[in-house]
């Protein structure tokens, strides 16, 4: 999937990966720490959201950075147009992440603020990245499979992390009905944490490739492992 | 033996095939001693000792005793300490009391969470009875209880063998209950008098005692004869339990507790000491309790249990100071009835307390004599050592009896004590004992007809060219083939028989008398089936590119079948395995949901980009006709419906008690929207039923008829029993049994009509034909000038009409299938049924692979089938789930058994139970065979499908009886085999039960139309030429 041709942007894949795996492991540490990592569900854990929407920004801000000349000029024009759209089109997605939440099993009369709290960490891990590299007209494409993104390096990466992010989310789910009796079982630290874990997981795999790539034109033999994670990214 | 995987109906024979084995399975699986139900008598007694006479009455006889038993739950053997219990463990400490230590049964479930309303209440009852049932079970009628015992009386949970209570009330004694009202519905009618509590608020532990003490002081009172007015008390107290439940075994709430029960047998034997009879008074704890509060386990807290033996006039303990003794609940029985003066519990296999026997020796050898005989009695084999000591003690006695040395009595007592443990020990072992053999030999079948039933169905997934018989093949002799299974037989047989041998089982399959022999050989001869079908399979799958055409739901949906077997080895995934499939369900759900979004959004984006660009591709045109934009919003709205639904009945076990949507509309506040919930579901039915009716023949005015009127049954039915409103009063007086016994015949006369129509014996009526009547013969073209078919070739379109008639017949199966089942349902449930039918046809569209598949392909018959086939089985499993089942037997309906019966008679109940219950199921494998007739589009096609889906069904269904099987044998003895693992093994024979009726249906309506064709082709035929 990665090419090695592109230098820069290979960099800068593993440079945003790696911010992620140092970043997203040490607020959680943190709230953990904190004895917060249960209370992850409720409106009072809003500044985690808060935080992870800044690193994201300011990842998002150097995959950017000096992308090609043509998109920064477009850029400038109608730049308060796009973050209305933007905004609007998050908005509308977390909405669609609730609704969908809930017919697939979510508590239907209560728990919707924690229901809320989780299709924002969705729209956020899983969205947000994508439409700030790209836009939302480019993103919406992708969604729906009309462009295909395998060429560009960085939003294979993009898709990549939201594809785990889901996958994480919805296997979080199997360790509810489970009769442990642990705190951890209530709804929706599971999902919740299954989607962080999803989202690590993506980028841990992106590094671990990157490296592994680039110790392959010196070790042969490590083409092997290479082709093993290839086969985890799903590249449709 | 190549015509046997080629034979369309082999997976239908194997399917029979595992059942058997999996009866033999349940034999070796339930404890093979069944009780006896033998009811004691005075006049058991023995009056001889090895030809010396003896009168037994007067021998037997104990006076005049008043016997209380005080069960506290929970009571661990470590709270009875002068710490806990000053009093008692004063009167220990100075021998009026003898303390022993009992080993409980382990009981089966941990008490449920209850807050419920009380709908669920039955479920929880139910639950606390099984609870309650091993411990009290043991108690009063001494013998150890098995699954079957639980299992056979379900619904009504009574004791119906002998048991303390009955050879007491026979005898006329009077007997009290004050406690949790178990023991009245365990005994019913054998009370003298009884206040039974219900205790469903675990955070009660003050209320449900003093409900017990409240009657203690007037049961104590005397009257004038200074003689207490019962024989026989039990006081049972639950605070304990509760407490433990609530704040574990070292909570603060326990020590006043004891001290409040401490006080309590104070009263007692303060009370009985007025009395001018012996009083005895025992306390035991029917089971203990964990550090952390809960029992269910079998580790010494939770078994080990105190038995207090207080009696008065002086007795002292004979026992030295210390733990005490181990006695077995079982022992409760025999003593107490004796001490009553009755005869022994049939079934008991208990001894009498030793303190509780007299000092004189003549009497406590006949005690022990009595009891030693009574075991001896229950089938013990004589050759064993514990057998002749009791034959050698019976000697002694005989010989102190008509000698008196105190010598013989002595070693007689000896020998009978000795005796009477072994017995016991082997009683108790050989009731719980499993047949392993019979066991591994199920296993092993059911394995070989797996792997059989895998190459049947690997085999059907061949193209037709690679199927075709070679010539080499049909050179073969057939008694060249018929000898080597002979072979294969015999050997089989003598594998086993060397089997037997080896592993020195005691198991009746290798008795060899001519019964089971029967039974012996034929293992032997399926196994050699099952092996040259096996051997063809291997020999003859060549072939299978047809699965390479599989796409991501198919995978996701073979390996979720696959999984689904192994998630067995957890037991919460046995008790919660409805959340197995509704993660399942979701995970298809949304993975089809993706694809539908792309596939539309794709069409609309080419359609937008450029008219041309989809007229180059018509495939994608081709892909959306088959269903219309439409479909994405359908299936949301499909999954909207099922989120719904789910929330319809809670179930499994651990969030059983949580209220759900059915509460909600069983309240009588909202029975508006309850009658909204039949009227909606009836008549949504209906309009299925009429719309299926297009498949049906020619007069299909006459069919809607019969189904409005099957429908108007259903609406008389629901007035009759006041689930619905009408404002015509004499509505409601109508008979129901009378309505429902209308409605069968009405669904009869259907079925009957339809095949009269087809053998057209309305013509000679005079009825004219419409021109679109499927079921005439034409000659539909002249093939006279193609050769090559001119030969073979059927002139008249036999095969057409046939199909039609499978058609035709499959779709009244389906209608009528769908009315009964309305009929069953409760009321809340009968959106369930409408609700399948709309899943199931919105399924079998969106699971196109011509829709789905990105490359279009050529061949996808084949993994078409596959994945509506294993799509229905997972629709009819969620549905079997959301109707409000579970694994456990707790939430069998027993209420639909009666529908329509007015008295109860097994079979019809049974079959109403099981069709109500595998409702889901049903409708979702009928639902298939519709969808197959309906869209094959030649006969060929018709029967190649149905073998394909046949062989399907029959290897999920064994396949997930071989792994559960499996996991029954390797968790035999774990603690929940009774309460989780035992029930689970019921539903899986009563599911293949079932699955081979559906099956044979399919059958008998194929059946049905070679039949009919057969004799339209030997009259009517010729007639019409």
């Amino acid at each position: 999937m990665f090419s090695l041709n592109d230098h820069l942007e290979l960099r800068r894949v593993t440079v945003s990966s790696l911010v992620t795996c140092v970043y997203l492991p040490s607020i959680i540490t943190v709230i953990s720490y904190k004895g917060l990592l249960y209370s992850v569900g409720k409106a009072s854990s809003f500044y985690i959201l808060a935080l992870i929407f800044v690193a994201e920004l300011l990842k998002s801000f150097y995959l950017n950075s000096q992308n090609d000349i043509q998109q920064k000029k477009s850029k400038g024009k109608t730049k308060t147009g796009d973050l209305v759209k933007a905004f609007c089109f998050l908005l509308g997605i977390t909405f669609c992440f609730f609704i969908g939440i809930i017919l697939f099993g979510a508590p239907f009369l209560d728990n919707h603020e924690e229901t809320l709290m989780l299709s924002c960490l969705l729209t956020l891990l899983a969205l947000f990245p994508l439409v700030a590299h790209i836009g939302v007209e480019m993103a919406m494409q992708l969604l729906f499979g009309v462009k295909s993104f395998t060429r560009d390096t960085i939003i294979a990466m993009l898709v990549n992390n939201a594809v785990f992010t889901l996958c994480g989310a919805w296997l979080g789910a199997v360790v509810i009905p489970l009769d442990w009796n642990t705190p951890w079982q209530v709804w929706p630290i599971p999902c919740y944490l299954g989607a962080v874990g999803g989202y690590l997981l993506a980028n841990v795999l992106t590094v671990l490739k990157v490296s592994l790539m680039s110790a392959s034109t010196k070790y042969k033999y490590l083409n092997f492992f290479v082709n093993i994670l290839n086969k985890f990214h799903i590249s449709k | 033996m190549l015509s046997w995987i080629q034979h369309k109906w082999t997976g239908l024979w194997l399917l029979m095939l595992a059942l058997a084995g999996l009866s033999l399975f349940l034999y070796g699986f339930f404890p093979l001693k069944y009780h006896s139900g033998k009811l004691g008598h005075m006049d058991d007694l023995p009056n001889y000792i090895e030809g010396v006479s003896i009168d037994s009455h007067e021998v037997y006889n104990s006076g005049e005793n008043s016997v209380v038993l005080m069960v506290i739950d929970g009571l661990r053997y470590d709270f009875v300490t002068e710490e806990y219990m000053p009093y008692t463990g004063q009167l220990i400490k100075n021998k009026s009391a003898c303390i022993y230590v009992s080993v409980a049964e382990p009981p089966t479930v941990t008490m449920p969470r209850i807050k419920s309303p009380q709908r669920k209440k039955e479920k929880a009852q139910w639950r606390r009875t099984i609870n309650f049932w091993r411990d009290i079970f043991a108690m009063m009628t001494g013998s150890v209880s098995t699954f079957a015992d639980v299992a056979l009386n379900f619904g009504a949970p009574a004791v119906r063998g002998d048991s303390v209570l009955r050879v007491a009330a026979a005898r006329g004694r009077r007997t009290i209950l004050y406690g949790d009202d178990t023991w009245v519905r365990l005994f019913p009618g054998l009370w003298t008098e009884h206040d039974g509590t219900t205790s469903f608020f675990v955070t009660d532990y003050t209320e449900v005692d003093n409900n017990v003490t409240r009657h203690l002081d007037t049961a104590l009172e005397t009257d004038d004869d200074k003689k207490p007015k019962f024989d026989f008390l039990v006081l049972h107290y639950l605070g304990l339990d509760h407490i433990g439940h609530l704040e574990g075994a070292r909570s603060p709430k326990i020590k006043p507790k004891l001290i409040e029960m401490d006080e309590v047998i104070k009263k007692i034997h303060q009370g009985m000491m007025k009395w001018d009879r012996k009083g005895v008074l025992l306390v035991c704890g029917d089971h203990g309790m964990r550090e952390a509060g809960g029992h269910g386990g079998s580790s010494p807290a939770e078994v080990l249990v105190p038995l207090v033996v207080l009696q008065t006039q002086g007795v002292q303990c004979p026992h030295p100071l210390g733990t005490g003794p181990t006695v077995e609940q079982v022992d409760i029985a025999p003593s107490i009835a004796w001490l009553l003066n009755a005869p022994i519990p049939g079934d008991s296999s208990g001894k009498i307390l030793p303190s509780l026997l007299p000092t004189d020796i003549r009497q406590h050898l006949y005690l022990l004599h009595v009891t030693a005989s009574h075991n001896a009695k229950q089938g013990l084999p004589t050759d064993t050592e514990f057998f002749k000591q009791f034959k050698r003690a019976e000697a002694q006695f005989a010989r102190y009896l008509s000698t008196g040395q105190d010598s013989a009595a002595k070693i007689a007592k000896e020998f009978y004590e000795e005796s009477l443990i072994a017995m016991s020990k082997y009683l108790t072992g050989n009731s719980t004992d499993f047949d392993v053999f019979a066991l591994g030999i199920a296993t092993v079948l059911l394995y070989f007809v797996v792997t059989a039933l895998l190459c049947v169905t690997l085999y059907s997934f061949q193209e037709e060219n690679c199927r075709k018989i070679s010539i080499t093949d049909r050179h073969k002799t057939s008694i060249g083939s018929l000898v080597a299974f002979a072979i294969v037989a015999i050997i089989m047989a003598i594998i086993l028989t060397v089997v037997c041998f080896i592993s020195e089982t005691k198991s009746q399959l290798c008795s060899f008398n001519p019964l089971w022999s029967i039974a012996f050989l034929s293992i032997a001869f399926a196994l050699a089936v099952t092996y040259v079908l096996v051997k063809t399979g291997v020999e003859k799958i060549k072939d299978l590119s047809t699965l390479r055409e599989l796409n991501a739901i198919d995978y996701l949906l073979i390996v979720g079948t696959l999984f689904h077997s192994w998630s067995f080895f957890g037991t919460s995934f046995i008790e919660e395995e409805h959340m197995t499939w509704y993660f399942f369900w979701n995970t298809l759900m949304c993975f089809v949901l993706a694809r539908t979004i792309v596939v539309v959004v794709l069409y609309f984006s080419k359609r937008w980009s450029g008219a041309t660009e989809v007229q180059e591709k018509p495939e994608l045109e081709n892909r959306m006709s088959v269903v219309g934009i439409g479909i994405v919003p359908q299936w949301v709205l499909l999954i909207a419906l099922h989120r719904y639904l789910r929330t319809m009945n809670q179930t499994g076990d651990r969030w059983l008690f949580l209220p759900d949507t059915a509460d909600w509309l069983n309240a009588p506040e909202n029975s508006f929207y309850l009658q909204g919930h039949i009227v909606v579901g009836t008549l949504t039915t209906l309009g299925i039923c009429i719309w299926n009716g297009r498949h049906m023949n020619n007069y299909i005015h006459i069919h809607s008829l019969l189904t409005i009127l099957a429908t108007a049954c259903i609406l008389c039915y629901r007035i009759s029993t006041d689930a619905l409103y009408t404002p015509i009063a004499t509505l409601r007086t109508w008979d129901s049994v009378a309505i429902v016994n209308v409605f069968w015949w009405i669904l009869i006369f259907q079925v009957i009509f339809e095949i009269l129509t087809y053998i057209g014996s309305f013509r000679p009526c005079g009825i004219k034909l419409p021109v679109s009547n499927k079921f005439t013969y034409n000659k539909p073209k002249e093939k006279s000038e193609d050769y090559f078919y001119d030969q073979m070739e059927e002139p008249w379109n036999v095969d057409d009409v046939r199909l039609n008639l499978a058609r035709s017949l499959s779709h009244i199966m389906y209608n009528q299938l769908m009315l009964v089942i309305v009929l069953l349902m409760r009321p809340h449930n009968v959106v369930m049924v409408p609700s399948v039918y709309i899943t199931c046809v919105i399924t079998s569209k969106c699971l196109d692979h011509k829709l789905l598949d990105a490359r279009p392909s050529r061949n996808v018959d084949v993994v078409d089938i596959i994945g509506r086939t294993l799509v229905h089985v997972w629709i009819g499993y969620v549905f079997f789930f959301y109707q409000g089942n579970s694994n456990s037997l707790a939430s069998v309906d027993l209420g639909s058994g009666y529908v329509g019966l007015a008295e109860y008679s097994p079979v019809p109940v049974a079959a109403r139970m099981g069709l109500h219950a595998y409702a889901g199921p049903a409708l979702a494998g009928a639902a298939i065979f519709c969808y197959v007739a309906e869209v094959s589009y030649t006969w060929q096609k018709y029967l190649q499908a149905v073998w394909r889906v046949t062989n399907i069904l029959a290897l999920q269904r064994v396949y997930q009886l071989v792994m559960y099987c499996l996991i029954a044998i390797i968790f035999r003895h774990h603690l929940f085999v009774w309460s989780v693992f035992s029930p689970k093994l019921l539903y899986d024979f009563v599911a293949t039960v079932f699955s081979l009726q559906a099956l044979l249906t399919i059958a008998e309506i194929i059946l049905l139309t070679h039949l009919t064709s057969w004799l339209a082709k030997t009259i009517t035929y010729k007639r019409i030429s």
